[in-house]
């Protein structure tokens, strides 16, 4: 019985080690534009971690690692938009369970429920996860004001790329 | 042995349980370093320069008045209008940090080049950098015909100024500048009188909402008085920055008229006192060439 408990624990304990995994280069892009407009935006340092243990998925990025087209459009996310100063990043926190992402988005400092459709690849040592969602500017508490409201999608559609080592 | 075996099984599968708790923890772990933006709004905070320039391949123009003062027969120069100073900015972004530019003025129809270089920019993060420093150096040429009568060479008609723009952004509302400067003109009243003067300008901003700022700046001079009698004030200057898209307008209340350098910092006449108040505006407008 304890032999075989210690193989148990031991079994656990490498599995759980070697079933993590993290990125710091992830990619995390945004299209919120409209025919008027082209607002789109894209970080390459995103960091993205897995468990695939119990499907444990975070994805993190600093909102002044956007890098627009226009230097100014930047300016105007970061100052009047997103306010990056207040709110630095956006984090998910959640799980990857069955072909969904699910948890908590907190975008602006205000956190959202999210279940949108994902797909992770595990392989030989690498996780790939890929999710496309839209989420609702509005819900975020960031304020359009009226005088640009035709030029921004109230749809931004999310785009996250991440592909992860196992650490 | 088993026993042993158990026990340390047991601390490999706790750590890595422990581990797992952190696995959130590991999001924050990463870069953090983040550069400053936005400590001003605008390229010039009234009269003086600041830190900021257009981003690269950002092409911008810059339009700006000084009106009559309010003593000289205000209404019927409706409100100063009519005897407006002018100058206009054209300036391009050539990379994030190099910003190149010329002007030209109405006061003593002087042209203007520029080049602006972000030296330093602030930071936050794990190294973080407390100050933004921008070099700035104007070339001004005056286009002027001179009305003392004596023949002139070119060179007399040149002028310069150089600073170091040292920025910081306090906190989301409050940034400030101090910018210490050489203004040099090659042509002066006598031989007495020093070509060169050292100039320090204070500034600062502070935001209302996230489109309207104050600004408020004054400029100390190293030599006011000249030996042909000639006095110059401290140059200050009060005003309201308004943000809509691509433009950014300026309105503001000064004591100087020109616009280029030298000219405002080490060659300002007027004074509140006598009645040297006017109003003012610069707005620019920034157009992206390159994407």
């Amino acid at each position: 019985m304890k032999a075989f408990l210690s193989i148990f624990a031991l079994t656990i304990s490498l599995s759980a080690s070697s079933q993590q995994y993290i990125t710091r280069q992830g990619t995390l892009s945004f299209d919120a534009g409209s025919p008027l407009e082209d607002i789109t935006a894209t970080s390459n340092s995103a960091t993205a971690v897995y468990d695939a243990a119990d499907g444990k998925l975070g994805v993190q990025v600093l909102m002044t690692s956007f890098q627009f087209k226009r230097a100014l459009m930047q300016e105007h996310f970061n100052e009047n938009y997103v306010e990056s100063e207040v709110y630095p990043k956006a984090v998910f926190k959640g799980k990857f369970d069955d072909g969904r992402a699910i948890g908590a988005l907190t975008i602006h400092g205000v956190t959202q429920d999210v279940n949108v459709p994902a797909s992770l690849k595990e392989e030989s040592g690498t996780a790939h996860l890929l999710v496309e969602f839209e989420a609702t500017i509005e819900e975020f508490g960031i304020d359009i004001p009226g005088a640009v409201a035709n030029k921004i999608d109230k749809q931004a559609k999310i785009l996250v790329d991440c592909k992860m080592q196992s650490r | 042995m088993k026993q042993l075996l158990l026990a340390l099984a047991a601390v490999i599968a706790t750590t890595t349980f422990a581990q797992e708790e952190d696995l959130f923890d590991l999001l924050d772990e990463g870069e953090n370093q983040q550069i400053t933006f936005a400590t001003f709004k605008g390229t010039q905070l009234i009269n003086a320069a600041t830190n900021e320039t257009p981003g690269e391949g950002v092409l911008q123009y810059v339009i700006a008045h000084r009106f009559g003062s309010f003593n000289d027969d205000y209404l019927y120069n409706f409100f100063g209008l009519d005897n407006a100073q002018v100058r206009m900015q054209l300036d391009y972004g050539v990379t994030d940090r190099l910003n190149v530019g010329i002007g030209r003025s109405s006061f003593l129809k002087v042209a203007d080049s520029f080049m602006k270089y972000k030296l330093i920019q602030q930071q936050s993060g794990t190294t973080p950098i407390p100050v933004s420093i921008t070099l700035h150096s104007t070339l001004n040429y005056r286009n002027a015909r001179y009305t003392d009568g004596i023949e002139h060479d070119l060179t007399d008609r040149f002028s310069y100024m150089h600073q170091a723009i040292i920025a910081r952004k306090w906190n989301r509302s409050l940034s400030t500048v101090v910018s210490p400067s050489l203004v040099h003109f090659n042509l002066v009243p006598t031989a007495n009188d020093p070509n060169t003067t050292a100039h320090v300008t204070l500034g600062a901003r502070y935001k209302l909402t996230n489109r309207m700022a104050l600004t408020g700046e004054g400029t100390l001079l190293s030599n006011r008085e000249f030996s042909g009698g000639e006095r110059f004030t401290t140059p200050i200057a009060f005003g309201v920055d308004i943000e809509t898209g691509g433009h950014v307008f300026q309105l503001h209340i000064s004591n100087t008229r020109a616009m280029n350098a030298p000219y405002w910092m080490a060659r300002n006449p007027y004074s509140v006192s006598n009645g040297g108040l006017f109003l003012g505006f610069n707005i620019s407008r920034v157009f992206t060439i390159k994407e």
